[in-house]
């Protein structure tokens, strides 16, 4: 296992490119950043693929949307009780819980979603932390490609 | 225009090499949380003292009865709703500055989005109690959930007070996560400067973050959704609660610029908390390097902007009703402006359209001693403007036999204080457990 440590973003970023130019994926290499840089991650992405959250959250939004609609539709046929002279099934109040859960569930289900592909809680992590300050870092794992 | 206090940053980048600037950046903002002052205790005391007014207060209205409260016919709201209706306003600033100019990509955004952030969360904990206070019964709160029951009924949807209920708990819930996320790269910083028993918990809270690219990856992707999520729910937490009132018929209530109206009114009063807040944090702190007059005086815009949107509102709701062709409408306006309640309607007026309006002023924009003075008259001004519209629109509606007068009790007074103490005192906790500033986001800025 070979360790590469920058004090300065620069040549790190040329090392890192040199690295990825030739073949390594991302289960080869493991980069350490102190903060998130966009610079880093426009290169890197041009190698290694995006995030796949996205398509967590928008399963979220989805779910508490029609969650939204059906949970509302189902409690006023479940006990017919007309209100203010209403409709039983009032769609125009109804979006308004529909609109908040999808925004809930969104956030729930990006929050899960972060903590899975992040791997997150890591207990190795948190009784014996790997520290590099604030130094950037690409960690050689396996060599061949 | 000078830019004497900006760049200060930057220059030091030059000098020495980056990770040293990112260090030194990290020793000056958790200077903030070493270990407290005599002044600090002596700021929690108080503040621990008040909620502990308010919880006896609140305590004694539960043994006694809601009769110890002011309100009765027919002003049957009074100070804990105009206190909910103050405290999410409050909130709203939080999610305006972390989310909306993160979306608007608006650097100063960075300077205040840990403790708007922290503010939002707090106070959106304080505004959640007053519904309870409120209620003569409070052991059956759960009643507002809709959960499956012995008697086979369900929550009536149609009511505004039950969106609600979805509203401000989907709002505390998304602003926890949006407040943890940031916070959690942050926390792995503590996590690898504190030693013993600090060392751990840091580490529990920071969840095992590493910083690698990946997570970093899935990090930017949240914060942008979450930021993302947080915008169309900021603007819709405080229309349903205008709507509160607009789905009445009370004359006063029933109009449709609430909405609006108050969606800028929450924003304008969070952001004079903020400056309430963060004024005092940057003296005790010594931050006055990473937030510096510049960022105060975008901010003071923002102030200005907000302010004069409500200042708009209300004009607007002064001619809707005079247009209406609606006695009810119009007198209920006339009754605001020369009734009973004329003194609080006019401090507000002064408070918030008048006042504000000084900061077209540069000088006074930039003067941070004037904007802590100028955020107590905003937060005042504001506190009074839901009053108004709370207090004198029931007061006054459509039968002159079931008109009225409403004054607060002890019991209500009490109760306030205490919401303040209880605000306050996690804001305390908070400042000296938690890096005030976003550190791995100002050190992106840095580079």
């Amino acid at each position: 296992m070979q360790i590469y440590r920058f004090e300065d973003k620069k040549p790190f970023m040329e090392k890192l490119e040199e690295l990825l130019k030739s073949g390594f994926t991302s289960r080869q290499l493991e980069i350490y950043l102190p903060h998130p840089d966009h610079e880093i991650e426009e290169l890197v992405e041009e190698y290694w693929p995006k995030s796949k959250l996205k398509f967590i959250t928008l399963a979220g939004g989805l779910s508490g949307c029609s969650a939204g609609f059906a949970f509302t539709i189902f409690t006023s046929l479940d006990w017919p009780l007309i209100t203010s002279g209403k409709p039983l099934v009032s769609i125009p109040p109804y979006i308004v819980i529909a609109f908040e859960l999808t925004i809930l569930f969104g956030a729930l289900f990006s929050l899960g979603g972060f903590l899975l592909l992040s791997r997150l809680p890591s207990f190795k992590q948190i009784f014996h932390p790997e520290e590099y300050g604030n130094e950037f870092v690409i960690k050689i794992l396996r060599e061949e490609t | 225009m000078s830019h004497k206090d900006t760049g200060v940053v930057n220059q030091e980048v030059n000098a020495k090499s980056a990770a040293q600037v990112k260090d030194q950046m990290e020793r000056d903002i958790l200077a903030a949380i070493k270990k407290p002052k005599p002044v600090y205790w002596l700021g929690l005391l108080i503040t621990i003292t008040m909620t502990l007014i308010g919880a006896a207060a609140w305590a004694y209205q539960i043994k006694t009865g809601m009769g110890v409260a002011g309100i009765r016919n027919p002003v049957g709201w009074g100070v804990y709703i105009t206190d909910f209706v103050f405290w999410v306003g409050i909130a709203h600033s939080g999610t305006l500055i972390s989310a909306i100019l993160f979306l608007f990509r608006a650097r100063f955004r960075n300077r205040f989005n840990r403790s708007a952030e922290a503010m939002t969360v707090f106070a959106v904990m304080t505004a959640g109690l007053f519904p309870l206070i409120h209620l003569g019964r409070v052991w059956f709160f759960y009643w507002l959930f809709p959960y499956p029951t012995q008697r086979l009924l369900w929550v009536n949807f149609r009511s505004p007070l039950v969106w609600d209920v979805f509203a401000v708990s989907t709002y505390f819930t998304v602003s926890a996560i949006f407040w943890y996320i940031g916070l959690v790269p942050d926390i792995a910083i503590l996590r690898r400067v504190r030693t013993g028993w600090q060392k751990l918990a840091y580490a529990f809270g920071s969840l095992g973050w590493k910083g690698t690219f990946k997570q970093w990856q899935h990090y930017n992707q949240i914060y942008k959704y979450l930021a993302a999520l947080a915008t169309p729910l900021v603007l819709s937490v405080h229309s349903v609660v205008s709507w509160d009132f607009a789905m009445g018929i009370i004359p006063g209530w029933h109009t449709t610029i609430f909405a609006p109206y108050f969606v800028a009114g929450a924003i304008f009063s969070g952001m004079a908390m903020v400056f309430t807040l963060v004024i005092p944090m940057r003296k005790f702190f010594r931050l006055e390097k990473y937030i510096t007059v510049d960022d105060f005086e975008k901010a003071a815009k923002l102030l200005l902007f907000t302010g004069m949107i409500v200042g708009y509102a209300y004009i607007v709701e002064f001619c809707l009703a005079m247009y209406s062709g609606n006695p009810f409408e119009r007198d209920q306006f006339i009754y605001r402006a020369v009734g009973d309640y004329a003194f609080t309607y006019w401090l507000m007026i002064a408070c918030n359209v008048v006042t504000p309006l000084t900061l077209f002023v540069r000088k006074l924009r930039r003067n941070i001693k004037y904007l802590f003075i100028i955020s107590f008259f905003v937060n005042i001004g504001m506190w009074l403007e839901r009053f108004n519209i709370v207090v004198i629109s029931l007061a006054h509606d459509f039968d002159p036999y079931a008109w009225g007068t409403y004054t607060p009790s002890i019991i209500e007074v009490a109760i306030t204080v205490g919401s303040f103490g209880w605000f306050l005192t996690w804001f305390l906790l908070f400042s000296k457990t938690l890096p005030v500033l976003p550190i791995t986001e100002l050190k992106e800025e840095a580079e």
